[in-house]
């Protein structure tokens, strides 16, 4: 493997809060703080260092990045301030605008295929379309099986009406100034890319 | 030359700790009027705190003591101690000082026999141990404490049992009542030397000192390790007593670190690597690990790394811990990643150390009283006045002793252009 | 000279009065000793007891005076009296404080007595032996400073001695000041604020600002071939291609800084030689200065440029310590790289720790939010590429594996070598420095001990007491600044020099006013010796820590006094017993010994005689007194200057008087030595082990002699040390030569 800073680069350009990277001086202050550190290969600064190693493919199709769930342990603890929250996801944004995500990723499925698609189609969350569609996204079966094991939480989340079971039809009020909006975050992201 | 120094060409340095000590001493030798100004009841400073030096483990008593020796047969040194600058005016070569002195309520007249605490009953928590024992009312720090009068707690002053004891002082050096005084001086230059203090550990909430007993600081550690400390030198666990063989120390706790002070501290890896050697040596059987990001050994101090990497009953861990838990029996956890292996760990230890920074006093309580001064983000002195050892930067003894004597140099070069 | 009109002052404050029988006391001084004037007062160091020694000393009925109360270093400000000779006999600290007597126990209180008794005697036959240190004073001395090299280092100090007051003879071997500063595009900050931005070379307005000093004397293309005398009157022959000139200095100033570690001597692994893309740090510095960042093979630009720290640096082999600043300048460096190639810059660094203490971090995050990566492993193979270029082959410990770079050079960042000459093979060896040979004399002094600055540990740093006492070298009055002294960076460097500066004029003061400086600053006294009693054995100039002693043709000893320290080492060596003091001498301390009462066999009283060394066992056992830890009441304390002067004849001494043993405590010495004087100890352990012979003459037991090192901080194990000392020798017989 050769060291190669193209991919460095891009990424503290495109990546959101990617210029961060630079600044991580490799403590590992990160990766003892993350709830989630049994369940991810490489931490945020072995993430980090790989992006300035140039490992563009092992970091892309890496499964590390969706594993955030945005607790922000490792930012309150980062001795460099790295906004590591943010770089995370942004790290995955970035895989998945290069095409290069990982497609059966499950939280890059969830997010790409139901979430996305969920929330632009109304405006807001459904909240019982999107978890039909999560626990249903793999087959009939599968979805049942889910379905059954997560029960109790279902019950308990409609008893304390935390899951509104109506799912939400039309469209919010502003629906056009709501696409407008993405197709100008669109436009800018676009014009990121092309600049680089 | 020397004895063309017309008087009031005196040098005022601002803490007597070794950078103040050493400027003091060296432009007093050297032909200059000086008055050393210490806040505390002893000079000394932080240095007289700590159980030995790096990298030859050797007490700094030994070298205070020669500092000490210059002092009391130099007539051109006068010292005050419990005295803070409260104001600064002018410019160099010509400022006007005013110093506040407190109430020692014991006078120079004290033989340091030590009658007074022997009757005295009433005991407070020991400052010089942080805290660590109580001690009495009225004393001296140590035994090897200069100057060695008495010095008595403000509070206890005004107390009907301060009128007792004092009447056991068969000098009568003792008196309650004294009260503080003003005393205004005509300096030509100021050296600020206040050095520093322990970074406030508690501020580093995931190391969970002040909440786990077995998790301490560098500086309480030296006082432990120190035969006059609240142990009498027996490295033990504060929650039980039981001997501590198994001991962290976890580098950058609080420096390096933006939560807390940016700048690297320099001294800790060193101090800690001493540390190790101090649990090393009361236990053979012990076993040391160190968490570092860096180990930062500058320069002739590599060989001090060396000697302790050749000690098998050291490991090193390139990590920043994130976080320590205590365990049922006390055992404080260190929990990270090896940065080396990329493999998590969860290690108890019977006592942690954080090698906490220095912060400066003069960020703190002894920022500069003068327009013309300035600091740094940190609050490092950087002009208006002369800055010597820790109150310009972090660093370790021997170069603060250097930067002491550059001052010593400029200020009398501030002396000289007054003429 | 008048005669001596001594005054014995007892103190009875501080429970001596209660301890001890006054009258008998006194009767000691008075009837015993025949002192003239002999008074108590119950609080001698109140203003009542100083009114009354100062007025025996106004109305001349005492001009030197004996105070029997607390330690000497007790109440030195209140006893400070404008007088030639005092003597504190320590009746409290060292005295009854350091015995345990049981009220009514009367054997107890007699052994107190005798001890108290026997210190008056110490300090009354002590002051009887004493004269009236003269200073040694020249009335040819100089004040001014040499400062050797034109460097950074040597510049400050020039203008730092010359902004005090005083004349600088600055000389420069090569054609122009500045040193290697003058090859430098920018610096790295100079501990000023901001700490993340690189600063200008400042170089030039330092030249000009020494340049325009008339109080500055340059020599440029000059050595110093010639350094004789001592401070005040150092004579120098300072040469350059056309002209000799002998100029007269004060005090020295070495500051003729570094050589960088020969490259061609680096690790095989680090490619040096292997491809013309691999260069060091200062071949990069003088390309970035001419405006050339480009590749040494094809002259295409480097925007690619790798660093390899620590190149033969903390290295056993090579450099074993680190030259402290080659993290950060390499970190200047590549931001050289990004600022000029702006987005196509790509620079590495690849490092063991980063370096960057005190507010340098600063200067590490600014390299990194600039965009240099920073790679912590070894360079483990470099290969010229046919393309241009070189490869690096990496063993990446964070990434675990190998990587390798791609980079248009690799620039190594080689270590700093100080250019102090040695004697010594061992502190400079060729493997250790990568000199293919030991570098020439700067001073050439025209010492007994050699032309160079003794140099100390593995490494050889030509300093004496680092930690404390860092400018102390073992050359009084020369004093070593800047990287030459030890590696450092620019910062470190300035202020290295004036310190170095300070402690040349101050020196020069010392000199001009005939007394010593560190450790012993303002003692009055030095070394005279008795020609005709010596035996040319050359011991005292093999033996003086300090090379204060030259040899005439005869081998006889030649004593400079103003490179004296004082430590009384030459004292101590000499055999013949003629090298003394005014107010220190063997014959002094050998009358003390004697003077001390030995009870009779059959009291089963034994006497045990303590020689402690004044710097660190004075002090631990006035802390023993202070903390009443009783030790036994037949030890007799004679503190030493240095244990550097104990001499055999006193160990002799106290057998013969029927001492049944002798305690010496000394400081650590070794590696980690403690001795102020730097060798004393070590020369007193190696002279005891001669002492066998003595006693083996005496038919007596060798374990009744013993040196133990004592730390400051002992106090709480002496009594120990002491304890155990005692109850072995009260093992042994009593020593048959009592009474005789």
């Amino acid at each position: 493997m050769t060291y190669d800073l193209t991919f460095a680069k891009d990424v503290y350009q495109k990546a959101e809060m990617g210029h961060w990277i630079k600044m991580c001086m490799q403590c590992g202050v990160c990766a003892g703080s993350c709830p989630l550190r049994a369940h991810w290969q490489h931490s945020p600064r072995q993430l980090f260092q790989m992006v300035r190693a140039g490992k563009r493919d092992e970091v892309l199709k890496s499964s590390d990045m969706w594993m955030c769930t945005s607790c922000y342990n490792c930012i309150v603890r980062c001795p460099r301030e790295l906004p590591i929250t943010h770089i995370i996801h942004g790290l995955a944004r970035y895989a998945e605008t290069q095409g290069a995500a990982d497609p059966k990723q499950p939280t890059r499925r969830f997010a790409v295929d139901v979430f996305w698609k969920n929330i632009t189609a109304t405006g807001r969350v459904g909240e019982a379309m999107l978890t039909m569609r999560l626990y249903f996204q793999d087959g009939i079966g599968a979805g049942i099986q889910r379905g059954l094991e997560m029960r109790d939480s279902a019950l308990g989340m409609l008893k304390t009406r935390r899951l509104n079971p109506i799912p939400f039809r039309g469209k919010i009020k502003g629906y056009d100034g709501f696409t407008k909006m993405l197709a100008k975050a669109a436009e800018l992201e676009q014009k990121l890319e092309n600049k680089a | 030359m020397a004895d063309a120094h017309a008087a009031g060409q005196t040098i005022l340095v601002v803490g007597g700790g070794i950078s103040g000590l050493t400027t003091a001493v060296e432009a007093a030798e050297t032909g200059y009027n000086v008055l050393l100004v210490e806040k505390d009841p002893h000079l000394g400073g932080r240095v007289a705190q700590h159980n030995k030096y790096f990298p030859k483990l050797c007490s700094p008593t030994c070298g205070l003591e020669i500092n000490y020796q210059r002092i009391k047969n130099n007539p051109r040194i006068r010292y005050l101690t419990l005295a803070e600058v409260e104001e600064i005016s002018g410019s160099e070569g010509n400022y006007t000082v005013r110093i506040r002195k407190n109430p020692r309520f014991v006078t120079e007249a004290c033989t340091g026999c030590g009658d007074c605490s022997a009757v005295c009953t009433t005991e407070v928590p020991d400052p010089f141990n942080f805290g660590m024992n109580q001690v009495k009312a009225i004393r001296n720090n140590h035994a090897m404490a200069f100057p060695s009068w008495y010095y008595m707690d403000p509070e206890f002053a005004k107390t009907e049992a301060a009128k007792t004891v004092a009447k056991s002082c068969p000098v009568g050096a003792i008196q309650p009542d004294m009260e503080a005084t003003i005393i205004e001086e005509q300096v030509a230059a100021v050296v600020w030397a206040t050095g520093w203090k322990p970074y406030d550990a508690e501020k580093i909430r995931p190391y969970g000192f002040g909440q786990y007993a077995n998790v301490t600081t560098n500086m309480r550690f030296e006082r432990l390790a120190n035969v006059y400390g609240p142990t009498s030198g027996k490295i033990v666990r504060p929650s039980d007593g039981k001997e501590a063989k198994k001991v962290a120390f976890i580098q950058c706790a609080g420096s390096r670190d933006h939560n807390y002070l940016p700048f690297c501290s320099r001294v800790c890896c060193l101090a800690s690597m001493k540390q190790a050697a101090y649990v090393r040596d009361q236990y053979p059987d012990s076993e040391v690990t160190i968490f570092y990001i860096d180990l930062r050994a500058m320069d002739r101090y590599e060989a001090f790394l060396q000697k302790t990497r050749d000690d098998a009953g050291i490991s090193w861990m390139k990590s920043k811990p994130a976080r320590i838990e205590e365990d049922a029996n006390g055992n404080p956890v260190v929990i990270g990643e090896n940065t080396l292996t990329g493999e998590r760990y969860a290690l108890p230890f019977d006592l942690v150390v954080l090698a906490t920074g220095m912060e400066p006093h003069s960020a703190v309580d002894a920022k500069v009283p003068f327009a013309g001064a300035s600091q740094d983000d940190y609050g490092f002195v950087t002009g208006g006045v002369l800055a010597a050892g820790c109150a310009a930067m972090p660093t370790d003894v021997a170069s603060s002793v250097q930067s002491a004597t550059a001052m010593a140099m400029k200020a009398i070069h501030a002396a000289v252009k007054r003429g | 000279m008048e005669p001596k009109k001594i005054g014995c002052y007892i103190c009875t404050g501080c429970g001596i009065g209660d301890a001890l029988d006054l009258k008998a006391l006194k009767a000691i001084a008075t009837k015993e000793q025949k002192i003239p004037v002999v008074k108590d007062h119950a609080l001698l160091c109140g203003s009542e007891g100083v009114a009354m020694i100062q007025k025996d000393l106004d109305d001349g009925t005492v001009n030197a005076v004996i105070i029997a109360a607390c330690s000497h270093r007790e109440k030195s400000a209140e006893f400070r009296f404008d007088i030639d000779l005092m003597e504190r006999v320590d009746l409290r600290d060292k005295g009854i404080w350091l015995l345990d007597v049981k009220e009514g126990d009367e054997t107890a209180e007699e052994d107190r007595q005798m001890m108290a008794e026997d210190y008056l005697r110490l300090g009354s036959v002590k002051m009887k032996k004493m004269d009236i240190p003269s200073p040694f004073l020249h009335s040819e001395g100089s004040k001014d400073v040499l400062v050797v090299g034109g460097g950074l280092a040597g510049l400050t100090a020039a203008r730092d001695i010359a902004k005090a007051g005083y004349n600088a003879v600055l000389v420069e071997k090569s054609d122009t000041l500045g040193g290697k500063m003058n090859s430098m595009l920018k610096v790295t900050p100079d501990n000023l604020p901001p700490y993340r931005d690189m600063a200008d070379n400042f170089i030039g307005a330092l030249i000009s600002e020494v340049e325009a000093d008339n109080r500055i004397k340059i020599f440029k293309n000059a050595t110093v071939t010639k350094t004789s005398g001592q401070p005040g009157q150092f004579d120098l022959i300072i040469k350059n291609a056309s002209s000799t000139k002998e100029i007269r200095v004060g005090s020295i100033v070495v500051a003729t800084g570094f050589d960088l570690y020969d490259p061609a001597k680096l690790p095989a692994n680090l490619g040096y030689g292997s491809s013309p893309d691999v260069v060091t740090s200062a071949e990069f510095e003088k390309m970035a200065k001419e405006g050339k960042i480009v590749r040494k093979s094809d002259g295409q630009p480097a925007k690619r440029v790798a660093f390899a720290l620590c190149a033969g640096q903390r290295d056993k082999e090579h450099l074993d310590y680190c030259s402290g600043a080659c993290c950060i300048y390499s970190m200047k460096q590549a931001m050289y790289v990004i600022d000029q190639f702006g987005i196509d810059a790509s620079t590495y660094l690849i490092y063991q720790e980063i370096r960057t203490p005190g507010q340098m971090e600063d200067f590490y995050r600014a390299a990194q939010e600039k965009g240099a990566v920073f790679i912590k492993g070894d360079v483990t193979g470099v290969s010229g590429q046919a393309k241009g270029g070189v490869a690096v082959q990496v063993n990446d410990h964070l990434m675990r594996g190998k990587e390798s770079l791609e980079v248009d050079l690799l620039v190594l960042a080689t270590g700093m070598v100080s250019t102090v000459d040695t004697t010594d093979p061992n502190v400079a060896s060729p493997v250790g420095t990568g000199r293919d040979e030991l570098p020439g004399s700067i001073l050439n002094l025209q010492y007994r001990q050699g032309p160079s600055l003794p140099r100390l540990g593995a490494s050889g740093f030509p300093d004496s007491h680092f930690i404390c006492f860092p400018y102390e070298t073992r050359r009084t009055g020369i004093y070593v600044a800047g990287p030459a002294r030890r590696p450092m960076g620019i910062a470190a460097t300035m202020t290295d020099a004036s310190g170095a500066a300070l402690k040349a004029i101050q020196a020069v003061e010392a000199v001009a006013q005939g007394v010593a400086v560190h450790p012993r600053s303002g003692d009055l006294s030095f070394p005279s010796y008795r020609a005709e009693g010596c035996t040319q054995c050359k011991r005292c100039t093999e033996e003086c820590p300090f090379g204060a002693i030259n040899e005439d043709d005869k081998g006889n000893p030649l004593f400079n006094p103003a490179r004296c320290r004082r430590c009384s080492t030459c004292m101590g060596a000499c055999p013949a017993k003629v090298i003394s003091f005014a107010n220190y001498s063997v014959d002094m301390i050998s009358t003390m010994i004697k003077e001390i009462e030995i009870p009779e066999e059959d009291e089963e009283k034994p006497r045990i005689l303590v020689f402690a060394c004044t710097n660190d066992a004075v002090p631990a056992l006035d802390m023993m007194g202070r903390l009443r830890s009783p030790i036994s009441p037949y030890i007799r304390i004679i503190p030493l200057r240095c244990m550097g002067s104990l001499s055999l004849v006193w160990i002799a001494d106290a057998m013969s008087k029927g001492f049944d043993g002798v305690l010496l405590m000394g400081c650590r010495h070794g590696d980690d030595y403690q001795c102020h004087n730097v060798r004393g100890s070590a020369l007193a352990e190696n002279r005891l082990s001669k002492v066998s012979e003595t006693l083996q003459r005496l038919k007596l037991e060798s374990n009744r002699v013993k040196m133990v090192e004592v730390n400051i901080m002992d106090a709480e194990t002496l009594p120990g040390v002491i304890g155990s000392f005692v109850e072995q020798i009260s093992n042994l017989n009593p020593n048959p030569y009592k009474g005789f």
